[in-house]
């Protein structure tokens, strides 16, 4: 196995196996990967600071076996920051938490090639920063009905006084988020609001909409999954790639795009690859900034 | 603020403060399996069960008693244990130097590894180095989670270790464990000491691996290519919609919405 050893920021590193392509049928090595994250990390890591990340690992490639890690690997380096997490089951696990550029490196070069993270910071595991609606075409639907549900979910929410956020899953949804940033929010509070929510779309759209997780029911519409505002639930980071047969990223749009590519009739169009989202982030900016900062309050209705 | 290392402040004696962070020294690689309901897969979770009402208790209807005798307890609140507990350590101020060979490794409890924190990276290394060379262990009280511990600090190849120690008292009786004396045979002794002398070796922890744990992880590896995993059948949202006030008020500003689209 081939090694590199490399400096980040004083930290020593040593890279394996950088030629292993990751994306065979795309032609997209390891090191192509690093390099990718090398030049979005001023993008990616405020999404990533402080929380637990779960690592989804593809050593073999995005066509083979991957594997999720929610505790932080044994071996990691010194410096690596970490937090004591709960799981569900009330055992308590070790997390990585990617705060810097060097441990951003150390978890690509496990080929982590999808970064998950929480909608709670590690030290507020109970606290989410947003609300999140997570839109999920069924079986016959795709990315264009997802546009659809996403445009008339910021209506509703504006209509309320709330400023959303949407992004490309990297496969076949959006996601679109709902800065709060309140250390009174809690998740009962989020997901009740976001299933109310979920299931007003579906009576009123309900040959588009579902707010039902049962196979059937998603056929032909797009299922909104309004249980990831939970604590145990994590959301795949936004700048993070996807392992899939082309490295596509999870990437912000402005609303105009949204509404423009909902009229043309390209589900391609929303895919943004890995060259793009580099290009996009470093002339526009990070179209998810309000994520983090803006406070907002759910409304008592 | 992140959770980063365990603890941080300053290790210090007498004119020296550095500052540092403790973190662990030891994970074991326990593996550790999830308890599933054989029926449908579902990962099972931890409750708190009332035996009197046979039903779950929620957590703010939990409270602590200490036991006094059978059924009767002194219920005791947080706030109360909290007014008892010792104030969390900034500095881990050591009052003596030892030798650490003297301590008898059942007192040690759990290492830990002190790492300098900005501007200490001078004097810590100082200290490491002296403490490496006089080869003795500066001695500390500290207060960690609530509780006060005796903590041995050590030099490790430069890096400084801190070892939490068992209390004396902490420590079992081995009287009665000692067999009664009896003349051994001459040619026995002698015998086992140069079965000892033939069976020596350095201490090289490297050399042992915990087999079971490799069993393990290869008869994974193996069901995992053998077999589909089986999975958990997708949590269905518990009934109902929300509250009424809640869906009723978003039905009309959704009729709004869907006048101006």
């Amino acid at each position: 196995m081939s090694r590199k050893v490399v400096e980040i920021a004083g930290r020593r590193l040593s890279l394996s196996n950088l030629e292993k392509d990751l994306y065979p049928s795309y032609g997209f090595t390891k090191a192509h990967v690093l390099a990718y994250y090398r030049r979005i990390a001023g993008f990616i890591l405020p999404h990533l600071k402080d929380r637990a990340l779960t690592l989804k690992r593809y050593p073999e490639g995005v066509d083979k076996d991957y594997f999720f890690e929610k505790r932080c690997p044994p071996h990691r380096p010194a410096w690596a920051h970490t937090a004591e997490v709960r799981r569900d089951d009330g055992e308590r696990t070790t997390a990585c938490l990617v705060n810097d550029l060097a441990t951003l490196v150390w978890v690509e070069n496990l080929a982590s090639i999808e970064l998950h993270v929480p909608l709670a910071r590690a030290a507020s595991p109970e606290t989410p920063d947003a609300m999140v609606f997570d839109l999920d075409p069924g079986e016959q639907a795709g990315i264009l009905d997802c546009a659809r549900v996403a445009l008339i979910l910021r209506d509703l929410l504006s209509r309320l006084r709330l400023t959303s956020c949407v992004k490309t899953s990297g496969q076949k949804g959006l996601h679109v988020y709902v800065p709060l940033n309140r250390p009174e929010t809690t998740f009962e509070g989020t997901k009740q609001f976001s299933k109310a929510v979920a299931v007003i779309l579906q009576k009123n759209y309900p040959d588009l909409v579902t707010a039902r997780m049962a196979k059937e029911s998603r056929k032909g519409r797009v299922f909104i999954n309004w249980s990831q505002n939970d604590a145990a639930a994590t959301m795949i980071c936004v700048y993070s790639l996807r392992a899939r047969e082309k490295p596509f990223v999870s990437f912000p749009l402005e609303w105009r795009e949204l509404e423009h590519l909902a009229g043309e009739d390209d589900p391609e169009k929303f895919q943004i690859i890995h060259a793009e989202a580099v290009r996009r982030a470093e002339t526009m900016g990070d179209l998810f900034h309000e994520v983090l900062l803006k406070q907002q309050r759910l409304p008592h209705l | 603020m992140a959770v980063q290392g365990i603890w941080s402040g300053t290790i210090s004696f007498s004119l020296v403060a550095i500052p540092v962070q403790l973190v662990k020294a030891v994970e074991p690689g326990r593996i550790s399996f999830r308890l599933l309901h054989g029926k449908d897969y579902s990962p099972l979770v931890r409750r708190m069960f009332c035996p009197q009402q046979e039903k779950a208790v929620p957590s703010e209807e939990i409270i602590r008693g200490y036991e006094i005798g059978p059924d009767r307890y002194l219920p005791i609140t947080d706030e109360e244990l909290e007014s008892v507990s010792p104030e969390r350590s900034r500095t881990i101020e050591i009052v003596e130097f030892i030798d650490m060979d003297e301590v008898d490794p059942i007192y040690y409890d759990h290492p830990y590894y002190l790492v300098p924190l900005k501007g200490g990276e001078k004097s810590y290394r100082l200290l490491a180095e002296a403490m490496r060379q006089t080869n003795r262990a500066g001695l500390a009280k500290f207060v960690l989670a609530e509780r006060e511990y005796l903590v041995a600090v050590k030099s490790r190849e430069g890096v400084l270790a801190l070892i939490t120690l068992h209390y004396s008292e902490d420590v079992l009786p081995d009287d009665d464990i000692q067999p009664k004396e009896e003349t051994p045979a001459a040619g026995d002794k002698g015998r086992i000491k140069k079965s000892i002398s033939r069976m020596m070796g350095d201490f090289n922890p490297g050399k042992y691996a915990d087999e079971r744990r490799e069993k393990v992880m290869d008869l994974l590896k193996r069901k995992a290519k053998e077999k589909a995993p089986v999975e958990a059948p997708a949590v269905e949202a518990e009934e109902g919609e929300g509250p009424a006030d809640l869906i009723a008020a978003l039905e009309e500003v959704m009729r709004k919405v869907k006048k101006n689209r």
